[in-house]
């Protein structure tokens, strides 16, 4: 025979909080009070379940509807490019970190600042205000780049294709309408990531590719003056 | 999310999660085409409108994904747990809308408080879906009412009694008699 928590007065007293609680729609002090009170009561805690479970049935009757058209293919498309953006975002990181502490290391504290304060915030100087852009293709983000404005300028990139792989080149065209080739790197499984040194002011750059050998475009971003 | 797995359509849900939380492709593709037709349609009954249903849908199926490592299979079937996100999800974006509570009267709502069932509901409902509904449709109106607008519209009681031009204490009384009912016709019945 399971045992069968008991009631107190403090349980009576907050029963109809209670089924609030369950049902979602209990906030403020009411809340905090029933969450106090469900850390020590048993009979309470089954009872709130109980509620919830039942609370939860409801929402089988809602009944399906098909979605627009489409809306399967926006669903993953957007999946994709979060999580392409939360590697990106966890990888760019600790690539910071990495170029940071090497340019600590060769060129002093003031240029490790540039990728330190990618942002553009609380940096020593005008001089060394990075410029960032994100890396697109086809309405998708697929990565960032970050130029520093000190000298020499730096470019750090970091790219998750999804699916593209081997030997690409980074191209940028200059404010005065040069492009220059930076650099010729390798994505691995779809993730790249690097950095080198441009033969311009950052301020001056107005867009970055990355271009594949046969001429196709893999991403680009612009960069706003 | 690069991976390619061997998901069937037979998959299990927590299969498809772990194959998502793995970054499987098309574990995500089977998982979103499993579920659409129902978040949509909770969706689209709570909001009443297809395109901020659809950007309700949209954003439980990237929490849900997103958070597929961390599904807890005890906390509820991977169903319920979907459902919840979405249903929450459609009343704060309800909530953002409409700050001041109206009672729903589009066709969903009256469909759920409704104690008919349309003959082709029937056919596409679960047997166990269908007990639910049942249990539901037994309720008195006002208590269905009252369940209805508290557990689909997140409704609080007191919105609840506003809405219904009833004192506080009438409405925490049909819905605590409503729960009551429902949760002894559940004992009965088997929720997926």
């Amino acid at each position: 025979m399971s045992h069968v928590p008991e009631r107190s007065k403090e349980c009576e007293a907050l029963s109809d909080d209670l089924i609030e609680f369950a049902l979602g729609t209990l906030s403020g002090r009411s809340r905090s009070l029933v969450l106090d009170h469900l850390e020590t009561c048993a009979h309470c805690n089954a009872e709130s379940e109980s509620l919830a479970d039942v609370a939860d049935t409801m929402l089988w009757l809602a009944p399906d509807a098909e979605p627009p058209l489409g809306f399967e293919t926006r669903v993953i498309e957007r999946f994709r490019g979060s999580e392409a953006q939360r590697r990106i975002v966890r990888r760019r990181r600790a690539s910071v970190f990495a170029v940071a502490a090497m340019l600590v290391a060769v060129l002093g504290v003031g240029v490790g600042a540039v990728v330190t304060s990618h942002d553009g915030a609380n940096l020593p100087s005008a001089t060394v205000r990075p410029s960032t852009g994100r890396l697109m293709s086809g309405g998708q983000v697929l990565g960032e780049v970050t130029i520093s404005s000190g000298s020499p300028s730096w470019m750090i990139m970091d790219v998750d294709t999804g699916k593209v792989s081997g030997v690409v080149w980074c191209e940028v065209t200059f404010a005065n309408g040069r492009s220059e080739t930076v650099g010729k790197f390798t994505i691995s499984h779809g993730y790249g990531s690097w950095i080198a040194p441009i033969k311009a002011s950052g301020s001056d750059v107005r867009s970055a590719r990355i271009v594949k050998a046969n001429g196709a475009v893999v991403a680009q971003a612009t960069f706003t003056t | 999310m690069r991976r390619q797995g061997h998901y069937g359509d037979g998959a299990s849900d927590e299969a498809l999660l772990s194959g998502v939380a793995l970054g499987d492709e098309r574990a995500v593709l089977i998982f979103v085409r499993r579920y659409q037709r129902r978040l949509f349609g909770l969706a689209l009954g709570i909001v009443g409108d297809s395109g901020m249903a659809e950007d309700v849908a949209q954003e439980a199926f990237i929490r849900i994904l997103r958070h597929a490592a961390v599904y807890d299979v005890r906390r509820g079937s991977v169903a319920t747990w979907t459902l919840t996100i979405t249903r929450n999800l459609a009343i704060d974006a309800l909530r953002v809308r409409r700050p001041i509570p109206t009672a729903p009267e589009d066709r969903a709502f009256l469909d759920l408080i409704s104690s008919e069932r349309l003959p082709d509901d029937a056919a596409a409902m679960s047997e166990s879906v269908a007990q639910a509904r049942s249990a539901l449709a037994a309720l008195p109106m006002d208590q269905r009412r009252a369940i209805v607008l508290a557990v689909m519209y997140g409704r609080t009681v007191a919105e609840v009694a506003t809405l219904e031009s009833i004192p506080l204490g009438t409405a925490k009384s049909r819905i605590r008699l409503g729960l009551a009912k429902l949760r002894e016709a559940a004992t009965v019945m088997e929720i997926p």
